[in-house]
This record gives C-alpha cells, structure tokens and sequence, in this order.
C-alpha cells in the first residue's frame, strides 16, 4: 500500500536538473529523450518551464554533485521472463521503458492495483508474492443486508471462525475493506447505497454475492422492489446460492476467493457487469 | 449528488439499469418540504449539522437510515428514513396460496422466523376453524420458546457491539449457533425454517433433535448465566446503558408499543398471558418486568425472558403428549369468506395479523403487524438531547428488525 502513497505524491523529477549543473540536466534530458516512447511525454520534455519553484532553494552549489558520474541513472531492466496472458493485464503493456512513477501520470487513472508500469521492470514475480498477501488477508466489509447478514456474522464468529482462514474480521468503513459480501435482499432503494459503497473501496477489492437474493432475486424475483441480482450493477466474482447459505457454504465461497485471486492474476480488470444468470430463470 | 440521479446504469451494458428514489443521496431533499414537521426538520440553525446515520452502519441491524440533526455532540432532532428492505412481501403473499405464504413470512423477522411464518397458519387456521392436534402444539411452544432464547442471545451481543465491545458477541452466538443446529436438525434449516403448518407442523421430533436438545438442556441456564456475568459486572457497560434512553409508560403506551420495551417500565403485558393462544394457559410460567424503563433495565428484562423460556421448555418436554403432529386438512385450502386477527408474543413483542379471505386458496390481503416497527418510534423520543453514540445504545436495545419494518 505504501506504493500507492507515493504514486500520489510522485517526487518532482523536473526539479532534479535544476539542482545539478545544467551540462549534465541536458545530458539527463538527451538520455530521456531517447527512452520516451510515450507522445505526450515527448512533447513536454523540450520546454521545461523554470518556475520560481524550480529553482534551488539552497545556496548555488552546497548540494551539487561532484561530478555527472556521480548522479545515477536508474536501472532499467526489461521484463524478458514473462509476459501476461491478458493484453489489458498490468496496466495494458505500458511499454517498460517508462522508469519513474511520475511518468505513470500520463496514463488514465483508472488503477488496477497492479505493480503495472515502472515497476514491471522488477524482474520477479512480485505479482505471485502480492496476490498471496492478497488473498491471505482479506479484510471483509460489514455490510449486511437482510436475514443472510446473520449467517455471515455466525460465519464470522466462535463457531465458524473465518479468521482461520485468513480473513480478518469485518470492517465497518469501506475505505478499510477490500471485500464486499453483499448478504441479503438488494432492493432499488438500497442500489444506490449499495453502488455508493462499493465504488468507495479502494482497489483491489472483489465482490462476494451472499444468498439468491443477491445471486438471481431469489424468493423475491417478482417483487416490484428488489433488483433481480446484484451482477446489474456491480461485478460479481463469487456467487454463493442458498437461502440462507449456511456459514460453512460462506466460507467456501471466501476460500474459493482466494484460490480465484491467485490464480486470476492480473485479469481481474476485465470483470464484466452485467447478468451472467440468463434471462428468464 | 443532485437530484436527477435517480437511475443507475450499468458501466458495460446501458440497457441495464436500476431506477433509485432521487433522494438516497441527500441528507437534506431536493423537494420543497411536505409537512410542517419536515419543514422543521430540515431547517437548520446555527451550529446545527444533518449527518446521515446508515444505511449501511453496523449498529442499524440493517439498512435503517437516520438523518440525525446535531448540535457538537448532542443530537437535536432526527428523522428515521425507511424502506431500504421494502420487499413485498405482503403483496406477494397475496399472489400466492395460503401455504406459499409460510415461507414468505419467513424472512419477514429473520432472527426469529418461527414466529414470522406463524402469522398466515395461525390466520388461516383461525378462518378455518381447525383444530390443531396437541403434540403439534407442543411442538411450536418448543419450537417457538428455542427460538425466543437464540433471538434474546443475539440482542445481547449486538448491544454490547454496539457499545464498542466485541467479546459479548461471540460468546452470544455460541449459545444462539447451539440453538439453530438443533433446529436445524429438526427443520432442515438454520435460520428461515418454513416448519410450521397449516393444521400441524411439518415432521415430528426427531432423535438427533432431542440428544441435541438435551445436552443444550443440561447447560443452558449455566451458559445463561456466564454469559449475563460478562456484561453485568463490566462498569463500562453498566454506566453506559443505566439511565440511558428512559421511557415512561405513559410514551410507551401512546406509541404502541409491546414486548420487553414496553415491559421494561413495569406493564406486564404480554399476549401469552393477556390473550392466551396455543397451549400457554397449561404452561406455568411469570412475565418478568422491570421499573426503571433504561436502557439498562431492557437488557436485564430479555436475560430474565430467556430464563423463564428455559423453564417452559423444561415443562413441555415433560408434558408433551403422543398423538400425530398434522391434523387432517384438505390439499388444496380454501377458507370461508371472512376476517381474522391473530397476535402472539414474538421476542420483539406482540407479532400480529389481519388476514382477510375472499373464499379462494390465496390470502386476500395479509397485513402484518410487526412490533419492531412500534418500539423503534421510541427512538425518536429517547435519543434527542443524548450523544450521538448513546444513540447506537438506545437503538440496540430496542432491538429493531429492518425485516419486518420495512416488510
Ligand atoms: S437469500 Fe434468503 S436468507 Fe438471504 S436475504 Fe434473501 S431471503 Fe433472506
């Protein structure tokens, strides 16, 4: 997560040169220049505006660098080992040239919560090693519904104990929570609510769909007041039919999570919203 | 948000979508005022605050919203927001025959649908006129009374969750996840058990019920007990919920409201003992109440309840008669034309309903009347002038049900 703090606050690159002696903030420039594939990029890098905060704010040379060798260029090491299977996958092949967090500015801001762009170039399989940190503390949203809420607290409690199995006990504010269980009736007064809250977790999170309720409408599917599925407004990654499911149902559902959060690694950008019961069931 | 935003689309597909009252987003409504009161409400003087209070908040047991007005810390005013777990179920009910309307009653009190999926059978076999064979009598008072204590278990729990303690809760469900296995075992489900009958329940006691029910049984009031030691000598909670949210008889009658609520400020009213139904009359059993009418005094009031369910159980186990557990009734049901109230005690309070039939196999018009709904107007006399935390205090103990608030 501490990669996440920095990407909002990238250290200002442009302020660099400044520091140093102009001959090697060209020679800095030149080498980007040649790396830059990205067209935006390219066309801010001749004109660097000097604004006043640009400008050292220490005495002219009590931190320059000795001599250009000194100052180091980052490594850039290609990705050669592996490629992923999805093209959208870590933030869409951005090219690995791209070696500082600040140049991930250009791209959209949706994020993926991949370690996508710069730091693809670290030539082990970090993704592996993040995912089962992932899917080994997973930390549920308290959000219940209707009746299934008290068979995902029983889940939650002595008897059943999820936390065995590495989900941490529930979280009251979504902003701490990276998944929601959506357990109980979803009505359309609640949709909105419930959209609200879900787009308040902040990325990775996954969604457990809890009862038929949630899944399909349920013994509720020709009411006037209840959305026939939670998947119409919300991608969905686990379904777990039953009416109540029992707890121990639950905790599969969450085990298979996890196991899907392994494997699924990288594609999860692609869930799709929509439907995935088929019309008229 | 304004207030156009009342459809949401999917983000893929734009022929899905889902339409949402304007307003869900708003503490203060885009529309001109409606009453005098909302008027008030929404006016705001100096230093005043709206904050919303849920839908999704874990101490509304559900999907309550409560626009709180605050001044600092004190809550000056609020406006409960219901409907976000409308389901329709009365309608649906009505769509139906009278033995689909079993099951969708359940969900209607989810903590205790034992007495939920009660109010279409008893209604419809009061229209009847049908006699109920007594072991099948004796087995709902069972069944009714086991559930009565998992529900009471689980009250206690959330209000200590919901005054910041988590130790309570899980000590809670032990007891209650005891209880719903063994109906469970009894009724093939834990939580909406869709057991009772038209005319009987639906199979007898079975063997691993009752060798569940015994070892339960054996260390139930023992279990009661521990578990009452945990909050009753803990000072945090007692200072917390004594002289919290006191009600008065006279509010509590004017807002009908029933069940321990109500019996917390010293009116034994109960319907098991006020307008006996089933075979209470033969059950010796006291209706506990309490004086100070607190927050406190509630939560005394439901450890004392569950006590005396234990008691009861004790004594239907020892007079349940043999017999058969269905009484002989047609396939298909059609009641004579007509209108009948039933009411019992549910753990909430009096659990009612009017049932009208128009002579067909279907309900003609369900209406149920859940307690939950009448104890929780009291919020809006006890919370104003407290913390917004005791606010979560006075609403746990109460107890609402959003199932069968907003039905
Ligand atoms: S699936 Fe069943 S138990 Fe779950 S919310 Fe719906 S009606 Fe209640």
């Amino acid at each position: 997560m501490a990669m996440r703090d920095a990407r909002r606050e990238p250290p200002d690159r442009d302020r660099q040169p400044g520091a140093t002696d102009s001959q090697h903030g060209q020679q800095v420039e030149a080498e980007r220049d040649r790396n830059a594939t990205l067209p935006a990029e390219r066309d801010r890098a001749p004109e660097r505006i000097q604004m006043a905060s640009d400008q050292p704010s220490h005495p002219e040379g009590a931190l320059q660098a000795a001599s250009p060798s000194d100052v180091a260029e980052p490594i850039v090491v290609e990705n050669t080992l592996w490629t992923a299977a999805s093209p959208n996958a870590y933030g869409g092949n951005q090219p690995a040239s791209i070696t500082h967090l600040r140049e991930l500015d250009v791209e959209d801001k949706s994020d993926n919560a991949r370690w996508s762009g710069a730091l693809e170039i670290i030539p082990t399989k970090a993704d592996y090693v993040l995912d089962l940190i992932r899917a080994n503390s997973l930390w549920p949203l308290l959000s219940g519904l209707a009746c299934c809420a008290i068979e995902m607290m029983s889940a939650a409690t002595s008897r059943n104990d999820m936390d065995r199995f590495g989900m941490f006990p529930f979280r009251a504010s979504p902003r701490q929570a990276d998944v929601l269980i959506v357990a109980g009736t979803l009505t359309t007064k609640m949709a909105g609510p419930l959209v609200r809250l879900w787009e308040q977790m902040p990325e990775p999170k996954w969604c457990v769909a809890m009862g038929d309720c949630t899944c399909s409408g349920g013994r509720y599917k020709r009411s006037y007041a209840v959305v026939e599925g939670i998947d119409r407004i919300m991608p969905v990654d686990v379904y777990v039919p039953g009416c109540p499911p029992r707890p121990e149902g639950l905790i599969y559902g969450m085990l298979k999570l996890q196991q899907l959060i392994i494997e699924r690694r990288g594609h999860w950008p692609d869930r799709q919203v929509g439907p995935s019961v088929p019309a008229g069931v | 948000m304004t207030a156009d935003a009342t459809r949401i689309r999917s983000l893929d597909d734009p022929t899905l979508f889902v339409d949402t009252p304007a307003t869900i987003y708003d503490a203060v409504p885009p529309y001109p005022p409606r009453s005098e009161r909302e008027a008030e409400f929404y006016h705001l003087r100096d230093g005043e605050l709206l904050i919303n209070l849920g839908p999704q908040h874990p101490s509304t047991h559900g999907v309550l919203r409560v626009v709180l007005k605050i001044d600092g810390e004190r809550v000056v005013d609020l406006d409960p927001v219901l409907g976000y777990l409308h389901r329709g179920v009365e309608k649906i009910c009505e769509n139906g025959d009278w033995h689909h309307a079993i099951s969708n009653c359940d969900p209607l009190e989810y903590v205790a649908s034992m007495f939920s999926e009660a109010m279409p059978v008893l209604a419809c076999e009061k229209l009847l006129d049908l006699e109920v064979p007594r072991r099948a009598e004796y087995i709902r008072v069972l069944a009714w009374e086991l559930n009565r204590i998992a529900s009471h278990a689980l009250f206690v729990g959330w209000l200590a969750l919901d005054l910041g303690g988590l130790t309570p809760i899980l000590y809670s469900f032990i007891e209650r996840d005891e209880i719903v296995e063994m109906l469970a075992a009894l009724t093939g489900q834990r939580l909406l058990f869709n057991y009772l009958r038209i005319g009987g329940v639906n199979g007898d006691l079975n063997h691993e019920f009752m060798s569940r029910l015994g070892d339960w049984m054996s260390h139930a009031a023992e279990q009661l007990d521990n578990n009452q030691k945990l909050l009753n000598e803990n000072e945090i909670f007692v200072r917390r919920t004594k002289g919290l949210g006191t009600l008065d008889r006279e509010t509590a009658l004017r807002l009908c409201m029933t069940g321990p609520p109500l019996r917390a400020t010293g009116i034994p009213y109960d319907v098991r003992r006020a307008h006996p139904y089933s075979v209470y009359p033969e059950l010796e059993f006291r209706i506990p109440t309490r004086e100070e009418g607190d927050s406190y005094a509630r939560y005394q009031l439901h450890l004392d309840e569950a006590r005396e369910s234990i008691h009861i159980i004790d004594q239907v186990l020892h007079q349940m008669p043999d017999g058969p557990v269905m009484a002989q009734i047609p396939r298909l049901i059609r009641p004579r034309p007509g209108r009948a109230w039933i009411a019992i005690e549910s753990p909430r309070g009096q659990y009612g309903c009017f049932a009208i039939s128009d002579g067909s196999d279907q309900p003609f018009r369900l209406r149920i009347r859940d307690p939950s709904y009448f104890n929780l107007q009291a919020v809006g006399v006890l919370t104003p002038g407290n913390l917004i935390a005791d606010t979560m205090a006075i609403m746990a103990s109460l107890d609402p049900i959003m199932g069968g608030i907003d039905k």
